[in-house]
């Protein structure tokens, strides 16, 4: 039930009292979310001309940010946006324009064909077996609480305190990851000189 | 209906095996990467609904969330500098084409 808050106005307060529940919002939020991201992650599959395949796959990051700022993982939210969108989707959109004319549609493929179908079932059968397992274990009904919360200051305090020595190895692998992609790229045209 | 644990493990087993249907359907080796980064968002999406609905009092699970978009963001640095190249050797990136290592 709504309690009125203090510094509430009563006419305020009336209002409210048919608005839904914490929990009640959630659930619309997750709902609305859940469409918002299996709509892009399906067209991010499912379409042709690569550069759109793209644009769903960043409508796919936004709804996956958006099921964190509803966990409350605020940090981890911003870091999907920044690097997901800002980072991975551009990446991808330059390899497409390095490596297609502009434009990037597939070739002709056989809609329905061997491949299409063999990989289709292979998905759906982990996903019928994953879901089962879902609704049949007690862990599903762990029922969302409120105390949950993150800050931003106590995620930086643990990266650099308890998790130092895996924050060092991201940093190694990061720059290895830089060099080696650098060195992939360029090998031809090294050669060719 | 009030939400659980068990609603975002659907969501993320569905969306699963959506990039896994297209990292295995698509012959584009980019629309393969992309599969595979909707499995891996897909993935860290369960770490962190076990941690709000399970173990919100410790950070490991945001931690390993973390961790793991840190190592996606360089496989696909890494895998899409190996599309180029590949592109640069054979003049197309279909994955079907490239037989050099068959057996």
């Amino acid at each position: 039930m709504w309690e009125c808050p203090s510094g509430h106005d009563r006419v305020t307060c009336r209002a409210r009292k048919g608005a839904p529940t914490v929990a009640e919002t959630m659930t619309y939020a997750f709902l609305i979310l859940s469409v918002i991201t299996l709509l892009g992650a399906l067209l991010a599959v499912l379409l042709r001309n690569l550069v759109h395949c793209v644009l769903s796959l960043i409508l796919f990051f936004l709804g996956v940010a958006g099921h964190y700022f509803l966990l409350r993982a605020d940090f981890l939210a911003a870091v999907q946006i920044l690097i997901y969108i800002g980072a991975v989707a551009v990446l991808i959109l330059f390899a497409i324009m390095l490596t297609r004319n502009v434009t990037g549609t597939e070739g002709p493929r056989e809609v329905f064909g061997m491949k299409w179908w063999s990989g289709g079932v292979i998905a759906a059968a982990l996903a019928a077996g994953v879901l089962r397992a879902v609704i049949n274990d007690p862990v599903s009904q762990a029922g969302s609480s409120a105390q949950a919360n993150s800050s931003v200051a106590e995620i930086g305090k643990a990266l650099v305190g308890h998790w130092v020595v895996p924050f060092e190895a991201m940093a190694v692998l990061l720059t290895a990851a830089l060099i080696g992609a650098v060195v992939i790229a360029l090998e031809e045209v090294m050669r060719r000189r | 209906m009030s939400l659980a644990l068990g609603h975002y493990l659907a969501l993320s087993a569905i969306l699963f095996a959506i990039g896994l249907a297209g990292a295995l359907t698509r012959r584009n080796a980019i629309l393969v990467l992309i599969g595979i980064e909707i499995m891996f968002n897909a993935a860290i999406l369960n770490l962190v609904a076990f941690w709000h609905f399970k173990w919100h009092a410790i950070l490991t699970a945001q931690m390993f969330a973390i961790f793991a978009v840190t190592i996606a963001a360089a496989e696909s640095a890494v895998g899409l500098a190996l599309v180029i190249a590949i592109y640069r050797h054979y003049r197309s990136v279909d994955v079907d084409e490239m037989k050099a290592l068959r057996g």
